[in-house]
């Protein structure tokens, strides 16, 4: 079975392709079939590998597939090869498995679109190229996938390139992430140049027998990757572009939210922890960021009036949560939230679309409500969505792994109480937010009409995804509850563990469970008051001056804009203006300009006369002739 | 290499020399020019008419295929006086040799082109004249 | 000369039969489809004939011919490359041309079979045959097109200078044979090598014979013909020009110098950089502002060959063939970008005129996606965009240069580089550009044939293959280099 690993990758790549080349020709129903079909079929081969992996793991815990050698020159040596270990098996299983039933919903969700053969494109091109990202076993194949992603991100947010909004949208999403990119690239050329091998195994091997703990490199290196991790997984500073992205299709920002593109920075750090426990500083930085980033976004999410950006700040933020574990050392915590947040995020973005699909593609929740019973099922399976989000105790699959990452806030290594503080108040944070958003759009006075009524194509995936967001948690449970870790003990061949050190202390164990649990159901009881009991207190204190500034400065994402557009690119704008002219351009004035010259001089030889010519040969002869003599 | 650069000096000298010749030449001369002296010089004969005339392009395609048929006989002298040492690969190479120009034979005969009225070509590609 | 021997020497027996069994059916029957249909199924014969050869353990033929596994990879070489031109020649034909259109293919042949022998070669007189046969059929090949001032020109223009060369080449090798009393080049290039101190006339000769082998492959400053012939002959025949009467030369050029350590030979080593280093700069500055696309190519050929110069310089000492791995791998890519992008012209020209001017190709995408994608994936090969197979070839090339710590050299590769994808890039910019309105109607928008279509597929495939997938076709060089 392991032997079809490389079609996994492929057949999205192969979708993107024809449809590319043919998409116009084969039309919808074709372009459904192909764009849904080489997706479905990628998940099935992965979940039968993952079968495969589960009952028979390959030597080593690892299965790498050398396709080819692209190029073999000494040290440079570029393998197309895949590496399958229980990490990239995670990541395959939930970009295909979440990817291809938002692929499904997409049929239902672009049929009205004219572009619907080049949607579907991209979007294989985008799972492709992510699967790229998680499989590849060098760090070529790693940065391939990596830049396809963002590429892909960019075609997506501005599919509906004729409003120039969202093609401001895309190019803030593609520049931003090169921002990253950047630091990204530097720190992958620093690696090969320590390790001299693109391998990545290698260099995780390597790097301890190089790298003694707090090595410079070491630290200079993963903050680099962070860097590009931040860019791609929108982590503070390099948020912004996220909730703009919600300019593109929402099947697309489903995709970008729940499988592909922001979780790529938690792979990258995952994927590089052998490098990462070389430097505790990075480490620690990581876990700020994550704390921070899930805080801000969070507040951000408080206030915010359209349905999709309250979903998309409650991503960086439940992102945030998956840094905070990183870099605590949770790796397998961090992992296991990514998957059960794949499943929700997944769910609640296609909640939202059949919403806004319903509702005359109006995204502003406080314009819609008393959509329960007009929607039952996306009503129910939203509701679960929202349910897992704030980690709603013991039923929900997203308390036990936000639960996790609490607690190992707190008890591991890297752990403090004030990272815990953070993670437990940002989880009563995302509790309030999201139930805010379930109250104000399901209930209370319907105020638009229902002008498109999901079919199954949207049904089953919701369905689906509620069911793995309700029971997904299952297969991890803390060690107060049973300590039935199956999640776990799968990665434990690819990630270290964390348990031994973890589950010391009992009692504190259970009373930060109760607290979450406690703060989570407040949490959406205040909201409960707040927007459909009381909605005047809202109103009272959005009216005093504070209040509104407050709301404004929330509602702007805490003014990252802001202080982005005053602190680089107005000084940029003006240093770029006020040196039009300066000396290092005229250089690069003066370079074409002499290309040009010897342009002309050289035209002046081709005169087109023979006998010019012959002359030509006959100087080139005479010279090498003088130069035998004189040497 | 020293020699060489003697030889450089040499050849220097030698081309200013010329020059200096020329010039001097240049210099002094007197100019008269006549039209008999632009004549063409043919062995003391008035030319007749320019030589930019054309004449009949058959000439060429027959002297080309002489001319292969004629070194065909070139090759085969040698062929002849060694013949009996190589034997048979001799006669086998020979033969292959003759069979390749026979075909380039039945081409120019099939082509009209053993003929002195060839059948006229076909001359579509050829802007058609104007008038007359 | 034994059974065995003959059977080696099929392929070229094949591809000398094809001409004359053409003639005699142009004789019987003149028309043009079976005459290009019997020129591609004697090439495929000869293709077939190739692994039966290889086979074969015995290599030398007499003291000419010596039919390794490296002659026979050009051959395979030659003989697709001839394919690929040969099929869309005929709807060129039929367009451009009115009389009689059967002779192109017998010379095309003949032309082929020119440049396979220089593949072979190993001696001065299969040398001197092999290349005159490929020159005088390309003089008639050049001109094909009588109708037109340019073809004529181009003709005439390259039987001269050819001719001046091919005065160089032989008067080096009579220089050489005065010296060494041999004409056979591993007993050259022996003499060579082992006299300690070189004997003035005999290297004279040598750089001579370099004047004759630069004049073929076009570089600097024996290029000037290449742009007045690229555009006045036929497309296909440009395209012919540029990859199999080039890559026959470079093959013995490289089975030439294969004893010898040019590296540290001096002022040969002078030699060949300065004749890199121009041919770059060269063909690059020439090439810049260039409106006409078939000079334009041209241009951009002295380059590539200035760059395959670098590769060649780099792998010549007898240990370590990097270099000339890399300069054939690059051969290959360049034989299908050049070929790919002579077709495209070649698809492009009515009767009246070829597509020549870059404003022809404005707005192509928006008439032709198909045709525009094939010849951008050319260009970017040209320019050396990864994924492509140009990008390989010259990464192979930087890469044997590095190896052999030829620093300027690869600088100035790479700046080089640089600038070649300005005026690429501006093409495939013209290319996706909106066309004017107004202008619409000036533009050619031809039908593309079947099998025009399929070559042309083909080749932007096997572009792209080679780009993403080089390894077989490395090893395959690997092997074939070893025994050179």
């Amino acid at each position: 079975m392991y032997d079809f690993l490389w079609l996994v990758p492929t057949l999205p790549f192969l979708g993107f392709l024809i449809l590319a080349l043919f998409g116009k020709k084969l039309g919808k129903t074709l372009s459904a079939f192909v764009g849904v079909g080489s997706i479905g079929i990628s998940a099935l081969i992965t979940i039968l590998i993952g079968i495969r992996f589960l009952s028979s793991p390959p030597e080593g815990d690892a299965f790498v597939q050398t396709l080819w050698t692209w190029i073999a020159v000494d040290r440079f040596n570029v393998n197309i090869a895949l590496h399958l270990d229980a990490l990239s098996l995670v990541f395959t299983f939930v970009i295909t498995f979440v990817g291809f039933w938002i692929h499904l919903y997409s049929v239902e969700y672009m049929a009205d679109d004219e572009s619907f053969s080049r949607f579907f494109a991209y979007m294989n091109l985008f799972v492709g190229a992510m699967l790229l990202l998680v499989l590849g076993d060098n760090l070529l194949l790693l940065y391939l996938g990596w830049e396809g992603v963002g590429l892909c991100s960019y075609l997506l947010i501005g599919f509906w390139y004729k409003d120039s909004a969202n093609g401001y949208a895309a190019r803030k999403a593609f520049i931003v992430t090169r921002v990253g990119d950047a630091a990204m690239a530097i720190g992958l050329f620093l690696l090969f140049y320590s390790f001299g091998t693109l391998n990545i195994q290698e260099i995780l091997t390597q790097a301890p027998q190089t790298w003694s703990v707090g090595n410079n490199l070491a630290v200079i290196a993963t903050l680099l990757l962070l860097g590009g991790a931040v860019g791609k997984s929108a982590q503070l500073p390099l948020q912004v572009w996220l909730p703009d992205a919600m300019a593109g299709p929402t099947p697309t920002s489903a995709l970008i939210h729940a499988a592909t593109m922001v979780t790529a920075g938690v792979y990258l750090i995952a994927r590089m922890h052998g490098i990462y426990e070389l430097a505790p500083v990075s480490m620690f930085v990581v876990a700020i960021v994550g704390a921070a980033t899930l805080l801000i976004a969070g507040f951000a999410g408080l206030t915010q009036v359209d349905i999709k950006r309250v979903l998309a700040y409650s991503t960086i933020s439940q992102i945030g949560y998956m840094f905070l574990a990183l870099g605590v050392g949770a790796w397998s915590a961090a992992i296991f939230h990514f998957m059960i947040h794949a499943f929700f995020k997944a769910l609640l973005f296609l909640g939202a679309g059949a919403i806004i699909l319903a509702q005359h593609h109006e995204q502003n929740m406080f314009k819609m409500g008393g959509l329960a019973k007009a929607l039952p099922v996306t009503f129910w399976t939203f509701l679960i969505g929202s349910g897992s989000l704030a980690a709603l105790p013991l039923v929900t699959a997203g308390f036990y792994s936000k639960d996790a990452i609490i607690w190992f806030a707190w008890s591991a290594e890297g752990g403090n109480i004030y990272l815990w503080a953070a993670a437990v108040f940002g989880a009563f944070i995302t509790g309030f937010y999201t139930f805010r958003m379930v109250f104000v759009t399901f209930f209370g006075q319907q105020k638009i009409d229902v002008s498109h009524f999901p079919k199954w194509t949207i049904h089953v995936p919701l369905i689906v995804l509620a069911f793995f967001a309700l029971f997904g948690g299952f297969i991890e449970l803390p060690g107060t509850m049973g300590h039935f870790t199956l999640f776990s003990d799968f990665l434990k061949s690819a990630l270290p563990a964390m348990e031994e050190v973890a589950h010391e202390n009992v009692s504190l164990e259970y009373f930060s469970q109760i607290l979450t649990a406690v703060l989570a159901l407040v949490s959406v009881y205040l909201a409960y008051v707040l927007y459909l009991k009381k909605p005047q207190i809202v109103t009272n204190f959005t009216d005093t001056g504070f209040g509104k500034g407050l709301q404004q400065f929330f509602l702007s994402g805490l003014g990252f804009d802001w202080l982005y557009e005053r602190l680089f690119i107005r000084p940029y704008v003006w240093i770029a203006r006020t040196n039009k002219r300066d000396f290092i351009d005229l250089f690069y004035v003066f370079l074409p300009w002499m290309s040009r010259q010897f342009h002309y001089a050289f035209s002046y030889t081709q005169s087109g006369k023979v006998r010019r010519y012959i002359l030509g040969i006959a100087l080139g002869a005479v010279v090498s002739i003088t130069i035998v003599v004189i040497l | 290499m020293t020699g060489f650069y003697i030889a450089l000096i040499f050849f220097v000298t030698g081309m200013f020399l010329v020059a200096v010749t020329l010039l001097f030449s240049r210099l002094l001369q007197t100019k008269k020019p006549s039209p008999d002296k632009y004549l063409t010089y043919e062995c003391g004969e008035l030319p007749q008419g320019g030589a930019w005339i054309r004449f009949n392009n058959r000439f060429y395609i027959i002297a080309l295929i002489f001319i292969i048929f004629d070194v065909e006989i070139v090759f085969m002298f040698p062929w002849a006086v060694v013949y009996g040492k190589i034997g048979l690969l001799a006669f086998v190479e020979m033969f292959i040799f003759i069979v390749v120009l026979l075909v380039g034979l039945a081409y120019v005969w099939a082509n009209g082109d053993l003929q002195w009225v060839k059948p006229r070509p076909k001359l579509e590609h050829l802007p058609k004249a104007k008038g007359k | 000369m034994t059974a065995s021997e003959i059977l080696k020497m099929m392929p070229l027996i094949i591809v000398l039969a094809t001409p004359l069994i053409t003639m005699l059916i142009i004789a019987l029957h003149r028309n043009h489809l079976t005459t290009m249909i019997v020129s591609v199924i004697g090439l495929v014969l000869a293709i077939i004939a190739i692994p039966y050869s290889k086979a074969l353990d015995l290599t030398k033929i007499g003291e000419l011919l010596i039919i390794d596994n490296y002659a026979l990879f050009y051959f395979l070489l030659i003989f697709t490359a001839t394919i690929a031109i040969i099929i869309p020649s005929y709807p060129y034909l039929e367009m451009r041309f009115k009389g009689n259109r059967e002779e192109y293919y017998l010379l095309i042949l003949t032309a082929t079979l020119g440049s396979s022998v220089l593949a072979a070669s190993t001696h001065f007189v299969s040398f001197f045959l092999g290349l005159e046969i490929l020159s005088v059929s390309l003089y008639a090949l050049i001109s094909y097109l009588r109708q037109t001032n340019e073809g004529i020109e181009a003709g005439l223009k390259y039987l001269i200078l050819a001719a001046v060369s091919s005065a160089f080449l032989v008067f080096g090798m009579a220089l050489i044979y005065s010296q060494t009393g041999k004409m056979e080049f591993n007993a050259l290039m022996q003499f060579f090598s082992n006299s300690s101190k070189l004997n003035l006339i005999s290297i004279v000769g040598l750089v001579l014979m370099i004047v004759g082998f630069g004049f073929k492959l076009a570089v600097v400053p024996f290029h000037t013909w290449s742009p007045d012939v690229y555009e006045g002959a036929p497309a296909p025949v440009s395209a012919f020009i540029a990859s199999v009467s080039k890559g026959g030369i470079l093959a013995l050029l490289f089975r030439f110098f294969s004893q010898y350590d040019v590296l540290n030979s001096k002022p040969l080593f002078l030699i060949f950089a300065l004749l890199a280093v121009f041919s770059m700069f060269g063909g690059n500055f020439l090439a810049l502002l260039q409106t006409n696309v078939k000079r334009l190519l041209a241009y951009s050929s002295i380059a590539h060959f200035g760059y395959i110069l670098v590769a060649f310089l780099a792998g010549n000492n007898a240990q370590n063939f990097k270099g000339v791995e890399a300069a054939t791998f690059y051969i290959v890519s360049y034989f299908i970008t050049i070929i790919g992008a002579f077709i495209v012209v070649g698809i492009f020209s009515t009767r009246e005129r070829e597509a020549m001017s870059v404003s022809d190709y404005r707005g192509l995408y928006w008439r032709h996606p198909w045709l525009s994608v094939a010849f951008s994936a050319m260009l970017f090969s040209l320019a050396g965009i990864p994924l492509t197979a140009g990008f390989i070839g010259k990464y192979y090339v930087l890469a044997s240069g590095i190896d052999n710590q030829l620093w300027t050299l690869v600088i100035i590769l790479i700046v080089n580089s640089a600038l070649g994808v300005y005026y690429y890039l501006r093409i495939v910019v013209e290319m996706f550009s909106q066309p004017e309105e107004a202008a619409e109607t000036k533009h050619p928008s031809p039908s593309v044939g079947v099998m025009t279509g399929l070559i042309l597929a083909v080749l932007t495939i096997a572009l792209i293959w080679l780009g993403v997938y080089p390894t077989g076709v490395i090893g395959a060089i690997k092997i074939s280099v070893m025994g050179l």
